[in-house]
């Protein structure tokens, strides 16, 4: 069981950095849907008021 | 504009059998690697890397080719969905290309002792890093009307550097070991190492379009909110005069 140690980090770095990508695009979702929905009622406030 | 948004909920980025297959191949590859496959006589349990490291390598060009064929497609039809999938793969040809070299340097350690040498492979692993790593620079930093062309330009370089990395070790003697598939009489592996690497290629794969399609989806998504921020200006600019 030598080099155990180097088997565990090279396994736990290649997931974390998959995961992590995905957890981060994940993430970048969510706050661009909440500022598209933010967006989307704004202008159609705006279009209310200038047909106001 | 109502429903805009209902447009990226209709279906979800990446079907639920895709994600299912994708977890239970992962799964069965860790078995594969950690329990079925035998320890390699000469290194040891830490040649198990390869099983990850390969893999991660083969994943890295596919991405670099599919992102390269994309942005062909985008110069010829400008069409912003090929700009979408070129941006998207060419993403995760950072992200697997940091499992790669990473993986690679943690076996290179106990085994030749370094971390790191300047050697042909390595070299121009690192230089195919840095191109994409540049792609991602240069991005959001050119001008919203000749991104998608001054993009793809960068990415269509990194596609053609491909062949260099995977020539190298058969091209220039290096110290990264030589080739076991294709490598000539002396190259091979046993029929269980083998199987393991296929179907670690395979797993890698779904995964990596797993990825590609949610990367896909984000991007539609910030171009879509983009156009509605600055028609958002443009209305604010109409109600000014």
């Amino acid at each position: 069981m030598e080099n155990l140690s180097w088997l565990f980090w090279g396994y736990a770095a290649g997931w974390l950095l998959i995961f992590g990508y995905l957890f981060w695009i994940s993430a970048k979702e969510r706050t661009l849907r909440k500022k598209f929905s933010e967006l989307q009622e704004a202008m159609e406030e705006r279009w209310k008021q200038k047909k106001a | 504009m109502d429903g805009m948004l209902s447009e990226f909920d209709d279906k979800p980025a990446v079907p639920p059998w895709l994600i299912a297959a994708a977890a239970l191949a992962m799964m069965v590859h860790l078995y594969l690697i950690f329990v079925w496959v035998p320890t390699e006589a000469t290194m040891g349990i830490v040649q198990r890397l390869f099983y990850f490291h390969v893999p991660a390598a083969v994943v890295q060009f596919t991405a670099c080719f599919v992102g390269g064929i994309a942005a062909i497609l985008y110069l010829v039809k400008r069409d912003n969905r090929y700009d979408d999938l070129s941006l998207a793969a060419n993403e995760t040809v950072v992200v697997f290309g940091l499992v790669n070299i990473g993986m690679g340097m943690l076996w290179a350690k106990p085994i030749w002792g370094i971390w790191w040498t300047w050697d042909a492979r390595l070299t121009s692993s690192f230089l195919l890093l840095f191109l994409y790593g540049a792609y991602l620079v240069i991005r959001p930093a050119a001008p919203v009307e000749h991104r998608g062309m001054v993009c793809a330009v960068v990415c269509i370089l990194g596609m053609a550097d491909v062949p260099l990395v995977y020539l190298s070790n058969r091209l220039f003697r290096t110290q990264h070991p030589s080739p076991v598939l294709g490598g000539g009489k002396d190259s091979g592996l046993a029929p269980e190492m083998l199987t393991t690497l296929f179907f670690g290629m395979f797993t890698m794969m779904l995964l990596w379009w797993c990825v590609v399609s949610v990367r896909r989806r984000v991007a539609r998504l910030e171009r879509a909110s983009a156009d509605l921020t600055r028609r958002a200006h443009e209305l604010d600019d109409l109600r000014r005069y």
